[in-house]
């Protein structure tokens, strides 16, 4: 059924719109193409349109592990910053939907003083520059012994990614309304009844579009984990950027840069299917 | 981005003030007794063995030495008992903050997180200020013969002064580096090829745009603007009277000696890359310098790397014909690195063991042979048979004998000096000032004073 329908929509595009899809396709997936040829590269030097040295024609010369050699090695410590972002992310996707729940419900459905103050600092940590928040937190973590530790980085985390997470699910919560659990509580329903089959199934979309949104930008957090990991904890973001923070790429630097971008392109593509066939498709049941 | 780190941790700190101090009593106690001698070097390896573990924080953009410290020297630490934890940093002054971050927030001897640093030059300058570092330790480790420590020996200069600064023991060689420079030899023929700057200017006035120098304040930068400054020394001798400190020489006489020099680059910057436009494009570290060099935007690649063409072109990051020059004559800046250890290391005793082997013959050589990094043990210390094991281990030179290499050295500036150097060329060619240099100085020497 989807198939038919983007097969009708391809045939009925003008050759215009052909040509802009064309090159917004040009402009997302171009960079990626001389990332892959510099991954693939020995000595790749202007005005040479490919490199004049390929790596395979130098891998058994050297002694030294080259370009993928070197990256897919424990030496570049990728799968290292890959087991660290991935961990981190779900750690603080998880705190932050137990504290962002809650939290919601209550900004969604009670009336309290000072509930748009509330509101408003809520969203401060997003106003607040992360430099700013990095360093004092660097500062209370090292006299609290947390500066370094995965603890310390969670927590930090979840600073820039509550305040979206609440402000996503209060949204939810809102459109949610009370009567779907009145009507099941007059139906006879115990609470855990009305949480598990009411309530949950009903919020699930918004808490898939929040968990995978607060992972992504768990994963993409670069200052934050850069001041409070000291170094010794590294992820995708600060590993990128120690490679490439001299301004040049070479062929290790594009292939650990292609390695960083999949955990995004993974996600996208779940979020893809699973937002847009389950949860917005079934979820809301109209 | 780092000043701002500083500067916010320094705020934060004087909000915050008066914290608890925190100190391992025992780790203290060992220092004191290694650092008056008491202790065996077993007695040390075994309380090393006991510490387990060992943090080190060394700049993590070089691929060769990344493999070397995780295949040679981490199994190397392991057969000592001790698990290296090998921290790749971005830039040496992170490391160096994070020490004096943790010491003002009342974490000393024994209760900081950083046993050993890469580093020299300002950074050392820096701890030493502080007074961040463990102690005069270098000539307590076993290694410490393969040093020259006799003053009446001017090679020990090397080993004995970092930027200037008296190293007192409270660093060890590790490296050995001199700043060369590569010309790229399909484009340069013989004939053309400068050996002062003067002919390098010759030279580009037939070739305008194909040199550039990396921007200060990066120390590739700042120290081909001390070579020039020693070049147009009025008085004629060199490097000399840049071994003083700036206390010692005064902002006047600084500013009388690099005057000509600074008044060479300002005139120079037309020549240089981009300089036609206006505006010469300096790159900002020697990385980038790499990639103007690989794609033959400049005929030169000037910086520390006593081996880089060797490396580079093992590893596909110089061009083919790229060839080792000496220039200028007689004025090849030479220095090492070294290994400090901070006040407030954990791990003391490992550090010690670590910073031991890393000084061996064994690794030296193991380190030329990986990535390509000169010995910082000085060859003379050897016997025969490791002198030879360290030249087998050599990438070797490349258009130049490591003779002639040898013949034009000249040590590096004071580290004070370096400060108020840098600003000053920021200021008057970057920012293209045009009061009198006097002022720039004196004005440059005050604001780093403060």
């Amino acid at each position: 059924m989807a198939r038919r329908s983007t097969e009708s929509l391809a045939s009925r595009l003008s050759p215009f719109q052909k040509f802009y899809l064309i090159i917004v396709a040009g402009f997302v997936l171009g960079p990626f193409i001389p990332l892959i040829i510099q991954s693939l590269a020995f000595r790749w030097a202007w005005p040479d349109m490919l490199p004049g040295t390929w790596w395979l024609e130098q891998r058994g010369k050297s002694m030294m592990p080259l370009a993928w050699d070197y990256v897919l090695s424990p030496y570049s410590r990728i799968w290292e910053a890959t087991l660290n972002t991935v961990g981190i992310g779900l750690a603080v996707t998880v705190i932050c939907l137990a504290i962002s729940l809650p939290a919601a419900r209550v900004l969604a459905r009670e009336r309290f003083r000072g509930k748009s103050a509330f509101e408003f600092f809520l969203s401060m940590p997003l106003i607040v520059p992360e430099a700013a928040i990095g360093i004092a937190l660097l500062m209370m973590f090292i006299r609290l012994d947390l500066a370094g530790s995965y603890f310390g980085i969670i927590i930090a985390h979840l600073i820039p990614t509550i305040p979206y997470m609440v402000r996503m699910l209060t949204a939810v919560y809102q459109g949610l309304g009370r009567d779907f659990e009145e009507q099941a509580i007059i139906l006879g329903a115990s609470r855990w009844q009305v949480l598990r089959l009411v309530t949950l199934p009903m919020l699930l979309p918004g808490v898939v579009a929040g968990a995978l949104f607060t992972f992504l930008v768990s994963t993409n957090i670069f200052l934050l984990t850069f001041f409070l990991g000291q170094g010794k904890i590294i992820t995708l973001p600060t590993l990128l950027f120690s490679k490439i923070a001299g301004g040049t790429l070479d062929a290790s630097a594009a292939g650990i840069t292609l390695i960083v971008t999949l955990p995004g392109i993974i996600l996208l593509i779940i979020s893809e299917r699973f937002i847009k066939e389950e949860a917005f498709g079934k979820g809301f049941g109209n | 981005m780092r000043h701002l780190l500083l500067t916010g941790l320094t705020a934060g700190l004087v909000l915050t003030g008066g914290a608890a101090m925190a100190i391992d009593p025992e780790g203290e106690a060992f220092q004191k007794s290694f650092l008056a001698g008491d202790l065996s070097w077993e007695e040390v390896q075994a309380r090393a063995r006991e510490e387990g573990q060992v943090n080190l924080y060394y700049w993590g953009g070089n691929d060769n030495l990344n493999v070397w410290m995780d295949s040679v020297v981490a199994p190397a630490m392991a057969g000592e008992g001790i698990t290296l934890n090998a921290v790749r940093i971005t830039g040496t002054k992170d490391a160096v903050d994070l020490v004096l971050a943790e010491k003002n927030a009342g974490k000393m001897a024994g209760a900081g997180s950083v046993d050993a640093i890469w580093l020299n030059g300002e950074n050392f300058s820096t701890l030493k200020r502080q007074d961040a570092l463990f102690g005069a330790f270098a000539r307590k480790l076993p290694n410490a013969e393969f040093i020259e420590w006799d003053e009446s020996d001017p090679r020990s200069l090397l080993n004995l002064r970092d930027f200037g600064v008296p190293t007192e023991g409270k660093e060890m060689p590790w490296s050995g580096e001199q700043y060369v420079c590569a010309v790229n030899a399909d484009q340069v023929s013989e004939a053309d090829r400068p050996w002062t700057f003067e002919a390098l200017r010759t030279y580009l006035e037939g070739n305008p745009g194909k040199f550039i120098y990396t921007k200060p304040p990066d120390y590739e930068g700042n120290t081909f603007v001390q070579s020039v400054v020693y070049a147009f020394n009025p008085d004629g001798n060199g490097a000399e009277p840049f071994q003083q400190s700036l206390d010692e020489l005064g902002a006047e006489e600084l500013a009388r000696l690099i005057e000509p020099g600074m008044k060479f680059l300002k005139n120079l910057q037309p020549l240089l890359l981009g300089g036609e436009s206006g505006r010469p494009r300096y790159p900002e570290d020697a990385a980038s310098l790499n990639g103007l060099f690989l794609n033959g935007e400049v005929n030169f690649n000037c910086k520390f790397g006593l081996y880089a063409v060797a490396v580079g072109l093992s590893t596909g990051t110089y061009p083919e014909a790229a060839e080792q020059m000496i220039f200028p004559e007689g004025g090849m800046i030479k220095n090492k690195n070294y290994l400090a250890v901070p006040s407030n290391t954990p791990n003391p005793a490992a550090a010690m063991v670590f910073v031991n082997y890393m000084t061996s013959p064994e690794a030296q050589t193991s380190k030329l042979q990986f990535a390509g990094m000169p010995a910082g043990i000085d060859g003379w210390k050897l016997s025969d048979e490791q002198a030879a094991a360290l030249a087998e281990a050599s990438p070797g030179t490349v258009g130049v004998t490591q003779k002639e290499l040898d013949a034009n050295v000249t040590p590096d500036t004071n580290a004070t000096l370096v400060d108020v150097i840098e600003a000053t060329w920021l200021e008057y060619i970057e920012r293209d000032s045009q009061a009198p240099i006097a002022d720039i100085v004196t004005r440059a020497a005050g604001n780093l004073s403060k």
